[in-house]
């Protein structure tokens, strides 16, 4: 029961009383009560009720618009004065005469209650007004996108001196070549769209800190577009590794080194045969024991050995990565392909097709400065080709995700996760070539990448790499409490997100009880038509989801109440005077004096 | 005389002045624009300039002397000589008088005409001209010698560009000057910069001439690393002279302190390269026949000029096989062309050097530069020469070695001949069973020597002896057959090595290296040895000896004709015994812990300012202390791309802590100077709780 009927009951019910009241005193009234001024009372008191339920409840205000046009952003004046529905200007839209400006769209709304389809003309509209939007029939002709810069995707954390991938999508200019420059301005990446407007690009990070690479897209050496990619280097705790090998051997040193010159804590277990260990200080092999390793690399000699405390371990969270030391023999290959690799392949070993070296210029921005002890070292096309293979086996299959491959599109490495932890396979067999040959940043790469990807995950700050602009909401998501960014705006989420206003370009930070983000603001002027874009999906995605619900009308506005209680008022102001005044009464005080007599 | 030859003879002298008269004119000209061209573009623009004046005064002579012709001769004749009553123009004519009154008068006036001589006739000098000539002359050589050149005399003040606001009794630079000399030997000249930043040739001379208004009292140029260098005043101006032996920066500080810091300026030392030197002949030349000398060539260039003489290393080796002897000489060069671009090519005759067949020459130049003090010395590529042998053939492009044939065997059928003849020749006298035993002993022989060819052949043979190098061959002898074939799993439908499985194959003969045609001579002797041991076991030894001897010239043949490639191959070694590893000594070996020392990443203060400088949480917006940067750079000066822009960036940083574009800029030198840390592991987050719950789902499928 809705409080305008029980309203309405009480105040018939009130007017049935007080109906019966005036009759039985207009009966007991007998010759003095006026027939005429009774039935005055009773016509103006279900009057009086009706307007007061009329101001408590008004009814619906319709001014019989039922389509409105809205100027976006860029609406030429050509498509705005076409004649039709009432015309609402956006702040973005010029100003165009005939058109009734308004701050957003909910305000258009509000002054055309029963508006039930929208025809859209311009750009589209915004964020600030695709909600307001949301339940109405949205007719909307995109336009074509500006050429530009479609979508950039920043890489998420990025480790001190790890390599990262930038994509960048592109509208509109096929025949664009893309330059991604480093902090020093060099030229570290380019690269030219495929037929779907993708290009990836690549760069190096260096020590921990926040970092802003350049992205330019040039089209017959012409600037198009030029935009920050932001890249968040942050450091983590030292991981502990543990290395186990069946035989000595230099693919085993090397890793070693590299592993330990990469900060992590580095147990390695040798075996010499004849209980012979060599290597660091022994550690058991027990499930306790492995619950303190990160990340294990376990060649395919040791693996028979401990392969159910390893599993366990990985189930428990602990990265595996499996390599092989050289061709495999049939038992190791059907329990690596238990494990969720299915091979392909004539077995054996492989050759291994190493990715063209860099050119010089792009090698040399992507190394540091050299040291005494690890003095620069570029690999030239002239160089000595290390003597890598591969096992003769590409992992494939539903479960496992490729990781690495060679430069032929064979799969170097794969994952799968495996209860809490995963487990990696590396086919790659004496990498140990790559760093005597120059090639010491693509060793590192590929180890790095298989580590980053196993290792046990730990909790800590990650960053969000939703692109936002200044001056425009977006939405921070993942909270899990109250948070504030950079200290100083408390950020309140509902269902995890959170809104929030930026007004500066940078790096923000928001901080909850027990977690950190990093975000980075875009200037309001940037990428423009990625912001388009984005705007222009947002507005897809509406017209498709809301057209089956057009019909159903909008929840109604309500009208003006005060000119009811006025109304109210005066019926009120004129029952109170016809029961006061004389009108109608007949020498009552005549009789009352006759009969005090 | 004819009238033309009298028009010669008239008009001769008026020539000759006019012509001298306007070379006497030009020639104080040419000489002042030769003075000229030698001052402003020195002596080659000189050589270049006199002749090319010299062709345009003498056409203009040329022109001015053909003014002189037939009508002005007669015209000047007719207007100083009344005697010749206005008729020379009959005089100078060839053509016949018209009339006889023409002729008479010509005769009158021929006779008058040599009263007076042709010289009268002849232009006076133009001595006014001429002297005005000379003096404009003689300006313009004083003008051009006394022209002052950059570098000379006292220097040209440029306007100051410090962009400094002037403030009242605070001394201000207003004019600048950086004079630059080069080292002598590079041969650039002296050269006056306006701007107080400078790329000079290390080792130059850089003297300061600056003026400061109002006038400073101890203005001093402040170096940003090492001593400040006082001005001296020098009547309004201050100077300063140093040597840029490295590169610098600096700023010029009039005030001492007071008042605004001055920008800072570089001074860059660019080092002289060493020269480098090229081989204009292949690294490998073989000599050809007749050939007395070789001329091996080098091209050497360098910045400023390759010194001429040059020394030439020359190595001999000289012999063959083990007997090589090696000789090392130098021998002083010369080379030819512009100092910059020098070529060698030296001869060397092979008589001097007692270079003959067989032998190598290896050469290498090694040429300096001429840089004072100490020139910079660079050895060059080696140049290989070849002589090869005549008695070895070219080896090359076989994988095998090279043996001369086998001669244990054929010296046996020799000996088998020798042992038939020496029976032959003891027939008479011994028993004819003693005969047919000896013979067929020598048969028994013939027979081993046949089985040792036939197998070497290939063939099998039996019960026949085995090869002399071939021992007793069986499962107790050095190498290993590895006991029963391992049954390897046999895959349905590949294809199977029948003998690896069910036998061990010996290498293969050595005789199938041989070519099919020594193959054959080989199987023909083979065959006559058989014929011999026929006959020689039948009794017959003098039917068996023509047998032997064909035998013995096939395989003479066989030897003579060819040589056996044996195809090396690495030794042939013994599969492991599992069962007897680890059952050796093993006193002191132990489990062994190997230490291991990680790397130092050394860029810590250049890290620490590019947080310090970059917008994120560890960013310091105001004053960073930028001294342990400082001091980084300068003790890594030598590893970092551009020490000095970095030092000079810090500097900038540290005057204005709040210049954005300054920070910016430092940041992005830092970026250049930084190491890469080897890939350090970024690590996954956990999965949220319905992450967690799947992954548990799916793990627990395993």
């Amino acid at each position: 029961m809705t409080p305008d009927i029980i309203v309405a009951l009480v105040l018939t019910l009130a007017v049935l009383i007080g109906g019966v009241r005036l009759l039985l005193w207009h009966r007991a009234a007998g010759a003095l009560a006026s027939p005429v001024r009774t039935s005055l009372l009773l016509l103006l008191q279900p009057i009086a009720a009706g307007l007061l339920y009329m101001a408590l409840f008004p009814p619906d205000a319709a001014d019989g618009v039922s389509s409105l046009r809205i100027a976006t952003a860029n609406t030429s004046r050509l498509s705005a004065a076409a004649s039709g529905s009432p015309l609402i200007l956006l702040p973005e839209a010029h100003a165009i005469s005939g058109g009734e400006a308004v701050p957003d769209l909910a305000t258009a709304l509000r002054r055309h209650p029963g508006v039930t389809s929208l025809t859209i003309v311009g750009d589209g509209l915004g964020p600030r007004d695709i909600d307001a939007a949301r339940g109405l029939a949205v007719h909307f002709d995109p336009p074509p996108l500006h050429p530009g810069i479609r979508h950039l995707a920043p890489p998420p954390v990025v480790a001190p001196g790890a390599r990262f991938t930038v994509g960048v999508t592109l509208a509109g200019l096929p025949n664009a070549t893309t330059e991604l420059v480093d902090p020093a301005g060099r030229v570290t990446d380019s690269g030219t769209p495929d037929k779907n407007g993708h290009v990836l690009l690549a760069g190096t990070a260096r020590a921990a800190g926040t970092t802003a690479f350049t992205l330019r897209v040039r089209r017959d050496k012409r600037l198009i577009e030029q935009a920050d990619v932001p890249v968040w280097v942050a450091d983590n705790a030292r991981p502990k590794l543990l290395i186990l090998a069946g035989a000595p051997g230099a693919e085993v040193k090397t890793l070693r080194r590299w592993a330990i010159d990469a900060g992590y804590d580095v147990t390695t277990q040798m075996s010499a045969g004849g209980g012979i260990a060599l290597g660091d200080a022994p550690v058991a092999l027990d499930a306790a024991s492995l619950r303190r390793f990160d990340a294990a690399i376990v060649d395919d000699r040791s693996w028979s050995g401990a392969r159910g405390v390893l599993l366990a371990g990985a189930r428990g969270g602990m990265g595996l990565v499996l390599r092989p030391g050289g061709p495999i023999d049939g038992a190791t290959r059907s329990q690596w392909q238990a494990l969720g690799f299915s091979f392909s392949g004539p077995g054996g070993v492989a050759p291994l097709a190493l990715p063209k070296v860099d050119a010089e210029a792009v090698a040399s921005t992507r190394q540091g400065i050299g040291s005494e002890e690890v003095p620069v070292d570029i690999a030239t096309t002239d160089d000595y080709l290390p003597d890598i293979s591969r096992l003769g086996l590409t992992p494939g299959g539903y479960d496992a995700v490729p990781l690495l491959r060679d430069a032929g599109g064979a799969t170097l490495g794969a994952w799968r996760a495996l209860g809490a932890g995963r487990v990696a396979l590396f086919t790659g067999i004496d990498s140990y070539g790559l760093t005597l040959t120059g090639r010491r940043d693509l060793y590192g790469d590929w180890w790095s990448a298989l580590l980053d990807t196993v290792a046990r995950p730990v909790p800590g700050s990650r960053v969000l790499t939703d692109t936002g602009w200044v001056g425009e909401r977006m939405t921070l998501c993942g909270l899990t409490g109250k948070a504030q960014v950079d200290g100083r705006v408390r950020v309140l989420p509902v269902n995890g997100c959170g809104g929030y206003w930026p007004t500066q370009a940078g790096w923000h930070m928001l901080r909850s009880k027990d977690a950190a983000s990093a975000f980075y603001v875009q200037p309001a002027d940037a990428l423009p038509t990625m912001r388009a874009a984005r705007d222009r999906q947002a507005m897809a995605l509406l017209s498709a989801a809301e057209v089956q619900q057009a019909s159903a009308a909008l929840p109604g506005q309500s009208g003006t109440p005060w000119i009811w209680w006025l109304g109210w008022l005066g019926v009120s102001a004129l029952l109170w005077w016809l029961e006061r005044s004389r009108l109608g009464r007949h020498s009552a005080p005549a009789k009352t004096l006759q009969s005090a007599m | 005389m004819s009238g033309d030859a009298l028009f010669a003879l008239w008009i001769a002298p008026a020539r000759r002045r006019s012509f001298a008269n306007m070379l006497a004119l030009a020639l104080p000209l040419i000489l002042a624009l030769a003075v000229i061209g030698w001052r402003w573009g020195g002596f080659v623009a000189a050589i270049l300039v006199v002749p090319v004046s010299l062709a345009v005064a003498l056409a203009v002579a040329r022109q001015r002397m053909a003014r002189f012709d037939r009508p002005w001769l007669i015209r000047s004749l007719d207007t100083t000589r009344p005697e010749l009553e206005d008729s020379s123009a009959l005089l100078f004519t060839d053509e016949a008088p018209a009339s006889p009154l023409q002729s008479l008068q010509r005769r009158r006036i021929a006779a008058r005409l040599d009263q007076g001589a042709p010289q009268d006739l002849a232009p006076a000098w133009s001595s006014r001209l001429l002297f005005l000539s000379s003096l404009f002359a003689a300006g313009l050589i004083a003008a051009a010698l006394l022209w002052p050149r950059a570098g000379e005399g006292p220097p040209i003040l440029a306007p100051s560009s410090e962009g400094l606001p002037a403030r009242p009794g605070i001394p201000r630079l207003v004019g600048q000057n950086l004079r630059i000399i080069p080292p002598a030997y590079t041969g650039l000249p002296v050269r006056d910069s306006a701007s107080l930043d400078a790329r000079v040739p290390q080792g130059s001379q850089l003297e300061w001439t600056l003026r400061f208004n109002p006038q400073a009292s101890t203005p001093k140029l402040l170096m940003l690393a090492g001593q400040p260098l006082a001005l001296h005043p020098d009547g309004a101006n201050w100077i300063a002279s140093r040597t840029a032996d490295v590169a610098f920066l600096y700023r010029v500080d009039p005030a001492a302190g007071r008042g605004a810091t001055p920008p800072l300026h570089r001074v860059d030392a660019i080092a002289d390269a060493p020269p480098q030197v090229k081989a204009l002949t292949d690294s490998l030349t073989m000599v050809k026949p007749g050939q007395r000398s070789w001329l091996p060539a080098f091209a050497a260039t360098d910045d400023y000029g390759v010194a001429a003489n040059a020394r030439l290393r020359v190595t001999l080796a000289i012999g063959e096989g083990e007997n090589v002897t090696f000789s090392e000489r130098e021998i002083p060069v010369s080379g030819s062309g512009p100092a910059r671009d020098r070529r060698f090519t030296p001869r060397l005759d092979f008589s001097t050097f007692g270079f003959a067949a067989g032998g190598d020459m290896v050469v290498q130049l090694i040429v300096r530069d001429n840089r004072a003090p100490n020139p910079q010395e660079v050895r060059g590529p080696s140049l290989i020469l070849r002589w090869a042998s005549p008695k070895q053939p070219e080896s090359s492009g076989l994988t095998g070695m090279v043996n001369t044939t086998l001669p244990a065997y054929f010296r046996s059928q020799r000996q088998i001949i020798i042992d038939i003849e020496k029976l032959l020749k003891e027939k008479r006298g011994i028993a004819p069973d003693r005969t047919l035993a000896r013979s067929a002993s020598i048969g028994g022989d013939q027979q081993i020597l046949r089985g040792r060819y036939s197998q070497f052949l290939g063939g099998e043979n039996e019960g026949a002896p085995e090869l002399p190098t071939a021992e007793a061959h069986g499962d107790g002898d050095g190498h290993d057959h590895g006991g029963p074939p391992v049954a390897a799993p046999n895959v349905f439908g590949e294809k199977e090595d029948v003998l690896a499985e069910f036998g061990h194959p010996h290498d293969e003969s050595p005789a199938s290296s041989l070519d099919p045609e020594t193959r054959a001579i080989l199987k023909q002797a083979v065959d006559e040895m058989w014929q011999s041991e026929r006959e020689l076991k039948t009794g017959h030894p003098d039917a068996a000896l023509p047998y032997a001897y064909k035998a013995l010239r096939f395989i003479k043949e066989v030897q003579q004709a060819t040589r056996i490639f044996l195809s090396r191959v690495g030794p042939e070694l013994p599969p492991i015994d599992a069962s007897r590893r680890m059952t050796g000594k093993r006193e002191g070996l132990a489990s062994r812990q190997l230490e291991i020392t990680p790397i130092e990443q050394q860029d810590g203060p250049a890290a620490a300012a590019w947080r310090a400088l970059g917008d994120g949480p560890d960013a310091i917006r105001g004053q960073i202390d930028l001294a342990p940067l400082d001091g980084w750079v300068r003790t890594n000066a030598t590893r970092l791309p551009d020490a000095l822009a970095l030092s000079g960036a810090i500097d900038v940083v540290r005057q204005d802590p709040g210049c954005t574009a300054c920070r910016a800029k430092l940041r992005a030198l830092l970026w250049a100077a930084m190491e890469r840390p080897s890939g350090h592991l970024a690590r996954r987050r956990p999965a949220d709780a319905a992450g967690a719950r799947y992954l548990d789902r799916i793990g627990g499928a395993q």
